[in-house]
């Protein structure tokens, strides 16, 4: 048959639509989101982001770096507190192994019951940490050891449960 | 130097045997015994918690000065403190290192070829360790001076090989102290009492070798640069003192 023949031409023809109706088709199925392991992991290193972002303020007042703000003080406190409260549902067992962004310690898995009371207790000093704030009008000597004590929450947990 | 092959066994060698000679001068031993205190304190008071965590960061530049200033040292300072007079060859060191084992290992004045090789490592070590520091970001609220000039990326990299850093050097540090205890025990060579008083048995010591002085002078001036040097290095960093950054 001759590549110019007329059955040559519909051959070719028919089968570049029906090529094109498969690409279209498949363009148009559902793409997969991110698993349940991806988003658990985002979510958890987005809440951390977010409380580590919050916390630091009160690093420099205690240090002096920063001058105190009761406003302030009170609006991050509190954005901390809820913040520690949404941990808990972002470590589920599906995210322990293998998600390359994690920098979760398969520990944590491993350890569960420890793990969950270490959040719980975070959540906790959080509360806490929001009270004792909300009485300390400046940066004073309970002021500092608030802040000191739940620095200390975040960096034991981490020594024990991120990767280094 | 004078490399004393095998202690002389006479009589005089043994009356001999309690006169002393001056090798270690003072700058180098209380460079050594600083930095000890500086590396366990740097090590402890990171695990004591954030409340401790200036303390971290003053050991640290501590053992940064320290190290630099060893550096200076082993250039300008005394006889046994050159680098000149106890850097060899590998191949020295190796061959010394089968002597060692056969028991026929001759006294060094200085450093021995292998010490020889465990001091760079741990000034290597020990300076890396420290400047990693400068750059690290610990995600709460303490951030090195240099941290602002690097990505975040970079620095959350430099502070996880600090971290990890750690172990390697703890490594090097057991070796470093089983070997001078084998040392001690074993070859009869009391290292300990050595870097400590500055003095060692003058049967290894040629006079030849016996420093006269410790050139404290030349050594305050240097440690007084490499001190001014990092206060300045550390004043035009782009993120103000590890005081963290604010927002």
């Amino acid at each position: 048959m001759s590549l110019y023949s007329k059955r040559a031409r519909a051959l070719v023809f028919g089968g570049a639509l029906a090529a094109s109706c498969v690409v279209m088709a498949s363009a148009y199925a559902q793409a997969p989101g991110p698993t349940p392991a991806k988003i658990a992991v985002e979510n958890r290193r987005a809440e951390f982001t977010l409380i580590g972002n919050f916390f630091r303020w009160f690093g420099a007042v205690a240090r002096g770096n920063a001058p105190y703000d009761e406003a302030e003080a009170k609006k991050r406190a509190e954005r901390i507190a809820y913040l520690s409260g949404l941990l808990d549902e972002s470590f589920p067992d599906v995210s322990n192994v293998g998600e390359p962004d994690s920098k979760a310690k398969a520990e944590i898995w491993k350890e569960k019951a420890e793990f969950d009371k270490k959040l719980a207790k975070f959540k906790e000093d959080a509360h806490v940490f929001a009270e004792a704030i909300s009485k300390e009008k400046g940066a004073t000597e309970a002021f500092k050891t608030a802040v000191a004590n739940l620095g200390q929450d975040c960096k034991g947990c981490h020594d024990s449960y991120k990767a280094k | 130097m004078t490399v004393i092959d095998r202690p002389p066994a006479t009589e005089a060698a043994a009356a001999q045997s309690k006169e002393k000679r001056l090798v270690w001068d003072l700058p180098v031993r209380l460079f050594h015994w600083s930095l000890v205190v500086s590396f366990i304190g740097a090590y402890v008071t990171n695990r004591l918690g954030v409340a401790w965590f200036d303390w971290h960061v003053r050991f640290g530049y501590a053992v940064l000065t320290l190290v630099v200033f060893r550096v200076l040292w082993g250039v300008f300072g005394t006889k046994h403190a050159r680098f000149a007079s106890f850097l060899r060859h590998p191949r020295e060191a190796a061959a010394y290192g089968w002597r060692l084992l056969r028991g026929e290992a001759p006294l060094y004045a200085g450093h021995n070829p292998l010490g020889a090789l465990m001091v760079v490592a741990l000034l290597l070590g020990l300076l890396a360790q420290a400047t990693m520091g400068l750059f690290s970001n610990d995600e709460i609220f303490n951030v090195g001076p240099f941290a602002g000039a690097v990505s975040k990326e970079t620095s959350l990299l430099l502070t996880s090989l600090h971290k990890r850093g750690f172990y390697v050097l703890a490594a090097a540090v057991f070796i470093h102290v089983a070997a001078v205890i084998a040392y001690v025990i074993v070859k009869r060579e009391n290292l300990v009492r050595a870097m400590v008083t500055g003095h060692k048995r003058a049967e290894g010591v040629h006079p030849r070798d016996e420093i006269m002085t410790s050139r404290l002078a030349l050594a305050a001036t240097l440690l007084l640069v490499v001190a001014i040097a990092l206060v300045a290095l550390t004043s035009i960093a782009p993120v103000a003192s590890a005081g963290g950054d604010a927002f």
